[in-house]
């Protein structure tokens, strides 16, 4: 989906808990299986992003050998250069 | 034989509580083994009245030796400074915790109220609570920056909520026992021997905060909580994960956050909403990082753990 060019909502980047709360809230709004809602709301890229070059490999989520996101309100595949805006290091 | 006093001030008497479940010594080997003579204590003291009142003048006066003098809870000097709101045996309690640390060998703060001023003493603090040389982080307590009692030393502050019962018992007997000039004490005036070290240090998710794996929820066996739950382990200078609550565990073992209780911050944030349990984050950066940790050499670290984290370290470590 995301190489077909999939449009998702990287911005704005949440400054702190509340506003990283506020985006987890959406993400549980959402049905289960809702795979393109997710990498809406939690604005995948498919590349590094920001001024620190943020990727899923440092991400406190990402777990290396399962190249998968363990945030529970995701809990999908992902590669070690993806990006989402609920990055956390 | 040493005499020993223990009052409580603001306290919800979990010290007491900590204290009475001591096993290496216990309360009662305190007295038995190690010549301490507890005068009074609120759980088992047996004046009442008139004669604990005369009891506490006589300590003042001298008529009765005052060895150790220990305070649990905060002092209490609201409203307006009087402290009528902590009576204690005919008199603002505030009043007995000045005459009795001037005439008393050691003085002992339990736990944060007593040390730092604890919870009572979060903003707006409507009880004017402080600590017994404390206030938070500065030398704003009770008795002031330069008190020292009669043997020549500060207050000897053993913080915690509640304190751990061997830090409680371990310092009793060796003041008691004349072994007061080994206590080396911080800078916050912790006896080191206990708060040197971190409570990170024994922790048994040292691999999966070594390789940033993140435990997500409460009691999960797996992963660090300092990346997501707020474990404040690492900047905390406690014995928890050396010296187990109860012989056989602590927070961070059950898989619950240190909240960094022997700290002079605590409870950390004010309590504000979202702050506890959470770890606070600029930018997805923790706010806190562990000490002598900078921003830049963290997220280097990070990538590098990352890629050499084993697959291992994504498992649960238990098997049931
Ligand atoms: S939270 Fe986002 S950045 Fe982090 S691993 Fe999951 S998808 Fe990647
Ligand atoms: S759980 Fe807490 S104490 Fe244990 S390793 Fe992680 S941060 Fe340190
Ligand atoms: S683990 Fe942390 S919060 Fe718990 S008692 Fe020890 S220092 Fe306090």
């Amino acid at each position: 989906m995301m190489e077909d060019g999939l449009e998702t909502q990287t911005e704005p980047f949440p400054e702190d808990h509340v506003q990283f709360e506020a985006v987890l809230k959406e993400l549980r709004d959402l049905p289960k299986d809702d795979l393109e809602g997710k990498l809406v709301v939690s604005g995948f890229v498919d590349h590094p992003y920001g001024e620190d070059d943020q990727r899923c490999l440092e991400c406190m989520y990402y777990l290396v050998h399962r190249k998968w996101c363990d945030l529970p309100e995701l809990a999908v595949p992902v590669e070690p250069e993806w990006w989402c805006r609920l990055w956390r290091i | 034989m040493a005499n020993l006093l223990w009052l409580q001030g603001g306290a919800c008497s979990g010290n007491t509580m900590s204290f009475l479940n001591a096993e290496e010594p216990s309360a009662c080997d305190l007295v038995t083994d190690f010549g301490i003579n507890v005068l009074w204590h609120p759980s088992l003291g047996m004046e009442l009245g008139d004669n604990l009142q005369q009891m506490l003048r006589d300590c003042i006066s001298g008529k009765i030796k005052l060895d150790i003098f220990v305070f649990e809870g905060s002092v209490v000097q609201a409203p307006d400074g009087s402290g009528e709101w902590n009576r204690f045996a005919g008199r603002a309690m505030k009043d007995w915790v000045q005459e009795l640390s001037d005439v008393s060998d050691f003085v002992v703060a339990i736990g944060d109220c007593a040390t730092w001023g604890g919870i009572p003493a979060t903003a707006p603090n409507p009880s004017e609570s402080v600590g017994l040389q404390f206030l938070k982080r500065d030398h704003g307590g009770f008795l002031g920056r330069d008190f020292k009692s009669k043997a020549g030393l500060p207050v000897i502050n053993i913080p915690g909520c509640p304190a751990h019962p061997d830090w409680v018992t371990q310092i009793l007997v060796g003041v008691a026992t004349g072994h007061a000039g080994d206590v080396t004490l911080d800078e916050f005036q912790r006896p080191k021997t206990f708060f040197q070290s971190f409570t990170q240090t024994g922790c048994t998710r040292n691999m999966h905060f070594a390789y940033k794996v993140s435990a997500t929820e409460f009691g999960q066996r797996k992963g660090c909580l300092f990346y997501d739950l707020g474990c404040r382990g690492p900047m905390t200078h406690s014995p928890c994960n050396r010296i187990l609550w109860n012989r056989q565990s602590s927070k961070t073992r059950a898989g619950m956050p240190c909240m960094g209780c022997t700290e002079p911050e605590f409870p950390f944030f004010d309590l504000a909403p979202g702050t506890v349990f959470k770890t606070q984050t600029v930018m997805g950066v923790p706010k806190d990082l562990p000490e002598g940790v900078d921003k830049k050499g963290y997220i280097k670290l990070t990538g590098a753990a990352k890629t050499a984290a084993p697959q291992w370290a994504e498992e649960d470590m238990f098997v049931v």
